[in-house]
């Protein structure tokens, strides 16, 4: 049990992210990763996939805003955004993410900008619980020092 | 080792790995039975796991020695993977850090490239890389493809070899580098490598036992992480 406040809050925040379904163990693996040598790894990470997460999603935007739509496309833009969902272990984005291929499968251009509207709103609320969660992590400062919290 | 010498190298028979996600056992199975992959392993990339089989590889070629290494825990694993080079294939650029992270861990030297061209300018002269991870799902060159180019000057080079003795065995050199090939679908995976004449056929036995050895590894690295 952590004796700092600070980072018991984070450590329920941290477990929150996992019941509430936002991440799974791939995250665990990513935190595995980190360690002195590479202090920030997840955050590092994590802030690759908002890079190209946010180009993926304007493509997509992009190629909803012409019909008929290129299902061929779509899908493959989604691949990408999947891939990069996965790797950092975003669960409900990974799973709005396979929907919405389905639909292009499928070719049902209705069901994709259902589901490209809800993937988008998954994806902000993850960015938001991981943005606090990171934020909550450096005012804790790492384990060893006995930092003031801000 | 791969050097850029002539006579008296060290040579490594091929495997190949796959690596996937959602692999359920019924294609695990069919995987195994097919002769393909000794092992088949999620994708996205585990850090012990992905260690953990790049040993394997690395260590199957000189002596038979399948389980011997791998039951001691990271630290010897650590040790067989120190200094070895590795080329990741993958055009996700958040997999491939994370897959570049994992290794990085046992203190392997890595080398990105997003596709199979621009790996494949990497070999245009002769490279030291121990093994290759592959992505073979990428839409401009899959990894197969990238990987025949690999493959031909592998055997040019064991043609110029012929009638060359391995210093251990006495077997004729077989230069093959590692390819461990990444993807999120298996069984189309499976056949695709298998027309591509990427089976490994040589100890099917042997195989099967060599993934259960590095699933019995990792395991028990699992059983560590949650402290």
């Amino acid at each position: 049990m952590e004796r700092n406040p600070m980072r018991r809050q984070l450590a329920i925040m941290r477990q929150s992210l996992f019941d509430q379904g936002h991440v799974d163990e791939q995250f665990v693996q990513l935190e595995e990763l980190q360690d002195d040598a590479n202090p920030n790894f997840v955050e590092e990470v994590v802030t690759l996939y908002y890079r190209d997460s946010a180009r993926i999603i304007l493509n997509i935007e992009q190629a909803l805003e012409r019909k008929p739509f290129d299902f061929r496309k779509l899908d493959a833009y989604m691949h990408q955004f999947k891939g990069s969902s996965s790797s950092i272990g975003a669960k409900k984005v990974k799973a709005e993410s396979t929907l919405f291929r389905e639909y292009c499968k499928s070719g049902n251009g209705e069901g994709c900008m259902r589901s490209f509207q809800q993937l988008k709103k998954e994806y902000a609320t993850l960015r938001k619980k991981l943005g606090a969660y990171f934020q909550l992590a450096r005012q804790a400062g790492p384990v060893e020092t006995a930092s003031r919290p801000k | 080792m791969l050097e850029g010498k002539q006579n008296g190298q060290v040579f490594k028979l091929p495997k190949v790995i796959l690596l996937a996600t959602n692999i359920t056992n019924v294609e695990l199975e069919k995987a195994k039975a097919a002769g393909f992959a000794d092992t088949v392993i999620m994708k996205p990339m585990r850090a012990s796991m992905a260690a953990a089989c790049l040993q394997q590889v690395l260590g199957i070629g000189k002596k038979r020695q399948a389980g011997k290494n791998m039951l001691n825990g990271s630290m010897a694993l650590q040790g067989l993977l120190c200094g070895k080079k590795i080329l990741v294939v993958d055009d996700n650029m958040v997999h491939q850090r994370v897959v570049a992270g994992a290794l990085k861990k046992f203190e392997v030297a890595v080398e990105c490239r997003e596709s199979g061209k621009a790996a494949l300018k990497l070999l245009q002269r002769p490279y030291c890389f121990d093994a290759y991870f592959m992505d073979i799902q990428m839409p401009e060159m899959n990894g197969f493809e990238a990987t025949h180019p690999i493959r031909m000057m592998e055997s040019k080079a064991n043609k110029q070899m012929n009638g060359g003795m391995d210093e251990d065995s006495g077997r004729k050199g077989e230069w093959h580098v590692p390819i461990l090939a990444m993807t999120a679908d298996v069984i189309h995976a499976t056949y695709d490598a298998l027309n591509a004449g990427w089976m490994d056929v040589s100890k099917p036995f042997e195989e099967a036992k060599l993934y259960q050895v590095v699933a019995e590894f990792f395991k028990s690295t699992r059983s560590n992480c949650f402290t």
